[in-house]
């Protein structure tokens, strides 16, 4: 009796793969020194880079290098959150509050910085400064400023919620010196 | 022809888009990621900013507030460790006027997303991808070739906590002048080391812009692949060609250098050794790691008689299973011989 295709398809599917047909798992003796010295030589001989056209110079890395995080962060820390910003944008930190920057605590989580000031804002203000402001290039409005002296909470720099260094003002005949930074 | 200053501030000052792709910011096994926008030329008052990273739509570009400089900015990707308080790079992204767009990514057979990783005695691949390479006969130097450097650094006897990458070594440094994207395989990796199965630290792949006005040689794109040592195992307690007469002794099970993500455990079956045999898998053996750097441990196996079914030559194996497979650190060959043989006679005396 000749079986419909369908069927025979059906069969096919349903067969058990072959033993040589499954992936069949490594195993092995554990690498040693020897074994790998021999590798070695084969593969730096055939190092891709070095087909490529050579360049020459210094190396760029060691004079241009991103700077460590950390190091170039202040921590703030409260209630087992720590977070961090650039140095530079705590523009204000009373004395009651200098046992929270960089001194972070074994076990303290670390999250971003809006969850943090989330849950920090009745100790931490924010405030919103441009590109000039930033480089110190433009003064605060005299009242605004006066508001921020009176204030007895740590305050940030921020640009869009964002944590931005902050350079006083430089004063006019500076600001037409310096380029913009 | 140098281009105008005037002119660079104006393409300059366009808010440059932002697209880095990375994880939600506070990751599942203890990383938290932050993006610092860095304006260039790097001066010790330079502004500098963080970026949101967005947990919810970790993928979807935005743009910064920031306007780039006329000098350009960095864009760097970070990860943080809260114990112990530890930061690491993980890519950076260069943006200027005419600069080229770089990005480079490494991948290895573990499928570990928050570092590269990979072992010793394992392969690499590093996919370079260049564009924006301009080739007209006044177009800036700057904006027709990239430089592509390949740094090692071993991290000696610790787990790269704290490294100083200014001590790396540039092993390779190339030009690339063409657009496109490019593969680079490395059946292993050339960090420093006497033993070629014990060393541990870092391969760095970087591509550099040449300098130009008032750039330096900036950094496009970097990513760098951590490399662990194979691990090394011992079984004692037992001794090769030692027969078992009563009870299975207790063995020590010292191993060092656990890849962070891997799984041990001895096993025992009936016969001389044959790699890949399948035994029974000893109590008290078994340990999975999920870590971020290689662990040690000393395991204690006792009372292991039951998997010993019959008299013979039988064989203990130290195993460890990882993203490459799996790996006989050591093994032991003994005899079992518990037949009770009693020399007798009867007689009977009418």
């Amino acid at each position: 009796m000749k079986r419909p295709p369908a069927i025979t398809l059906l069969i096919i599917a349903l067969l058990p793969l072959k033993a040589e047909d499954a992936p069949k798992p490594v195993f092995r003796d554990a690498a040693t020194h020897d074994s790998l010295v021999q590798k070695l030589r084969a593969v730096e001989a055939e190092d891709p880079m070095k087909a490529m056209e050579k360049a020459e110079g210094k190396d760029p890395s060691i004079e241009n290098q991103p700077q460590n995080l950390l190091a170039s962060s202040d921590l703030i820390s409260f209630q087992g959150l720590t977070t961090l910003v650039p140095k530079r944008a705590i523009m204000k930190l009373p004395e009651q509050y200098k046992d929270r920057i960089n001194n972070h605590q074994p076990g303290n989580k670390v999250v971003g910085w809006l969850d943090f000031y989330a849950l920090n804002q009745g100790w931490i203000t924010t405030v919103e400064i441009n590109r000039k402001q930033a480089g110190g290039n433009e003064d605060f409005d005299p009242a605004f400023a006066e508001q921020l002296g009176k204030s007895k909470n740590m305050i940030v720099t921020v640009m869009a919620s964002g944590p931005i260094s902050y350079m006083p003002y430089r004063g006019d005949e500076e600001t037409k010196k310096a380029e913009i930074k | 022809m140098r281009t105008e200053p005037k002119k660079i501030m104006a393409a300059a000052m366009l808010i440059a888009a932002l697209h880095l792709p990375v994880a939600a910011q506070t990751t599942a096994d203890g990383y938290t990621n932050f993006i610092r926008q860095v304006q260039l030329p790097y001066e010790p008052d330079r502004i500098t900013r963080d970026v949101y990273v967005d947990a919810k739509s970790p993928d979807t570009g935005q743009l910064s507030p920031l306007a780039i400089n006329p000098g350009g900015a960095r864009f760097e990707l970070h990860t943080v460790k809260a114990t112990p308080l530890t930061s690491y790079l993980l890519d950076t992204k260069y943006v200027g006027t005419y600069v080229p767009i770089a990005s480079v990514a490494i991948r290895s057979e573990d499928p570990y997303t928050t570092i590269p990783r990979t072992r010793a005695d394992r392969p690499f691949y590093v996919d370079v991808t260049v564009n924006g390479l301009l080739n007209g006969a006044t177009d800036p130097e700057a904006s027709k070739s990239v430089k592509l450097l390949r740094h090692v650094q071993s991290y000696g006897t610790g787990d790269g906590t704290a490294v100083n990458r200014t001590q790396a070594t540039l092993l390779t440094q190339s030009t690339v002048n063409t657009n496109g994207s490019q593969t680079l395989t490395y059946a292993l990796s050339s960090i420093p080391g006497a033993d070629r199965s014990k060393i541990r630290g870092e391969e760095r792949f970087s591509v550099f812009t040449l300098a130009d006005y008032q750039a330096p040689e900036s950094q496009l794109a970097s990513m760098f692949v951590q490399v662990w040592p194979v691990a090394t195992g011992t079984i004692s307690g037992i001794t090769a060609g030692q027969t078992i007469t009563f009870s299975a002794p207790t063995l020590t099970l010292n191993i060092t250098d656990i890849y962070p993500d891997s799984q041990i455990y001895a096993h025992v079956y009936p016969g001389t050794q044959a790699l890949g045999t399948v035994g029974t898998i000893l109590s008290g053996s078994g340990l999975i790691i999920k870590e971020t750097v290689p662990q040690n441990r000393l395991l204690t196996v006792p009372k292991w008689d039951y998997a010993i079914t019959g008299d013979g030559v039988w064989t203990v194996e130290l195993l460890t299973t990882t993203p490459f497979g799996t790996d006989r650190l050591g093994w032991v060959t003994f005899n079992v011989d518990r037949t009770i043989s009693v020399n007798g006679s009867v007689t009977t005396i009418e």
